[in-house]
């Protein structure tokens, strides 16, 4: 992570990220994104300016509305979020946010957030719906507000310095023990999507759910992705990331990194640790240690990706 | 091919799922810490994604008003039981198919005890 001076210094910051768990910086380098430890970044004698340019800075899983003891304060997480981000050196310009922006999908919940989000000193912020975001009774409050750029339907695609990005949709058609699905619709559009790209381009899929299979009893996977997966064996970069887990969990595949962050508002067990998922509650002084974003840098020499994860703390 | 994974830290509250012996009611006070996976979704007096559950044990099933229940659910006629809850903990779709909660407690002895703790909220 690279801090600038005036806003807070490395000391402060590294502090603020201890206190929560910030977040996962991603680096481009080689065509390679590569996820950096922001605290790890910050603690680099370049500040992680020799990790290369920012790409992005993920957020997810902000439940603004959760009230429970596992965190009173979600949206005074956030905004500690929000400030270890603008205290970037170099700050990216995208922002994406994995999903459950809200709790119960309520419009308060939904204007909070924007709200908070405002501060952020990004040009853009892309979004995918989490399972809370869809939990209103006409399924519309999201869709109504994220929807502009995919026509309403949630999933769409866009580039960016040559990178390009696809944000999915696999919270809608729930299944049982709770798994991700994509439906056949979304995955001939995104075969039709990934067909047209050359091999060489930097490929970002983001979703709410996990892409891959991280607990299959507690339904962290998504039923239908294996098609999407054989797609995109064929790039030479690709970053797979979600939500939904609240911790960080990381595979590395081939060419294919999965990254699922942090959420800025509590943490879940261990996968197949206990009884099931759900918030886990810590001591107040461990909250900010286990909260907290993920940011991408795009790195020149060689050009790949490298990504960062920050905690609050 | 080169898998490697790596999972976030986890604190040692995993400890306090360690087994208990499986008792015949369920042991209320470790159904209590059971009851946290639950609070994703659930707590005593508020609806959330699920409804609010004081009283749940005993209860018409899909009585709460304002929670807006899977059509599913609301007209299944179901009372919740200690027994009916236990095979809703199971699989909820496999007893009401077309409900929404998409959630199970594998372990029987996690489901007794919570079901115990249930028990005592009244
Ligand atoms: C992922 C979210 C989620 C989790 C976790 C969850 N539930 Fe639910 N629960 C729901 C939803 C949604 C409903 C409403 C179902 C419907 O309308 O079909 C529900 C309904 C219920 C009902 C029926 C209540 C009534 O008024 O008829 C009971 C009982 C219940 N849940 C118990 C539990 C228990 C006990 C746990 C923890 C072991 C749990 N649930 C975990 C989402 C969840």
């Amino acid at each position: 992570m690279i801090l600038s001076d005036s806003r807070l210094t490395r000391r402060e910051a590294l502090h603020c990220l201890a206190f929560g768990g910030a977040g996962t910086l991603f680096a481009l380098s080689g065509g390679v994104l590569t996820p950096v430890d922001l605290a790890r970044a910050a603690s680099l004698p370049g500040q992680g300016a020799e990790l290369g340019r920012p790409l992005f800075v993920q957020f997810s899983d902000t439940h603004i509305g959760f009230h429970k003891d596992a965190n009173p304060d979600v949206a005074g997480t956030l905004a500690a979020s929000i400030s270890l981000v603008n205290a970037l050196l170099v700050r990216p310009a995208l922002v994406l946010h994995t999903g459950d922006i809200t709790h119960l999908s309520k419009p308060e919940e939904f204007d909070r957030a924007r709200a908070l989000f405002s501060h952020l000193r990004a040009t853009e912020l892309h979004t995918v719906p989490g399972e809370h975001d869809v939990a209103d009774a006409t399924v519309s409050e999201y869709f109504h507000r994220f929807g502009a750029l995919s026509g309403g339907k949630g999933y769409y695609s866009f580039d960016h310095v040559g990178v390009h990005f696809v944000a999915l949709v696999n919270v809608l058609q729930a299944k049982d023990g709770g798994a991700g699905f994509l439906g056949e619709e979304q995955r001939a559009w995104v075969q039709h999507d990934l067909r047209a790209r050359a091999a060489s381009t930097p490929i970002v899929v983001f979703a709410h759910m996990p892409l891959w299979s991280i607990h299959d009893a507690w339904g962290w996977r998504t039923l239908d992705a294996e098609p999407l997966m054989a797609e995109l064996r064929r790039f030479g970069s690709v970053s797979v990331l979600n939500g939904h887990i609240h911790q960080i969990v990381q595979k590395v595949e081939g060419q294919i990194t999965f990254h699922t962050a942090r959420s800025t508002a509590y943490p879940q067990p261990a996968p197949g640790v206990g009884p099931g998922p759900g918030p886990l509650k810590v001591p107040a002084d461990r909250l900010a240690s286990v909260l907290g974003v993920s940011s991408v840098t795009l790195q020149r020499h060689p050009r790949q990706f490298a990504l960062h994860d920050v905690s609050l703390a | 091919m080169l898998a490697l994974t790596t999972t976030g830290l986890l604190s040692g509250s995993a400890l306090l799922y360690a087994q208990a012996p499986a008792t015949r009611h369920g042991d209320a006070e470790r159904g209590r810490r059971v009851y946290q996976v639950c609070a994703g979704c659930h707590s005593l007096d508020e609806d959330d994604v699920g409804p609010r559950h004081r009283g749940v044990v005993g209860r018409q099933a899909g009585s709460v008003p304002g929670y807006a229940y899977s059509p599913a659910l609301r007209d299944s006629h179901l009372q919740w039981s200690p027994e009916n809850l236990d095979r809703w903990l199971q699989n909820p779709q496999a007893l009401v198919p077309g409900a929404k909660m998409f959630f199970a407690l594998a372990d029987a002895t996690d489901r007794a005890d919570v079901i115990a703790y249930l028990e005592q909220q009244r």
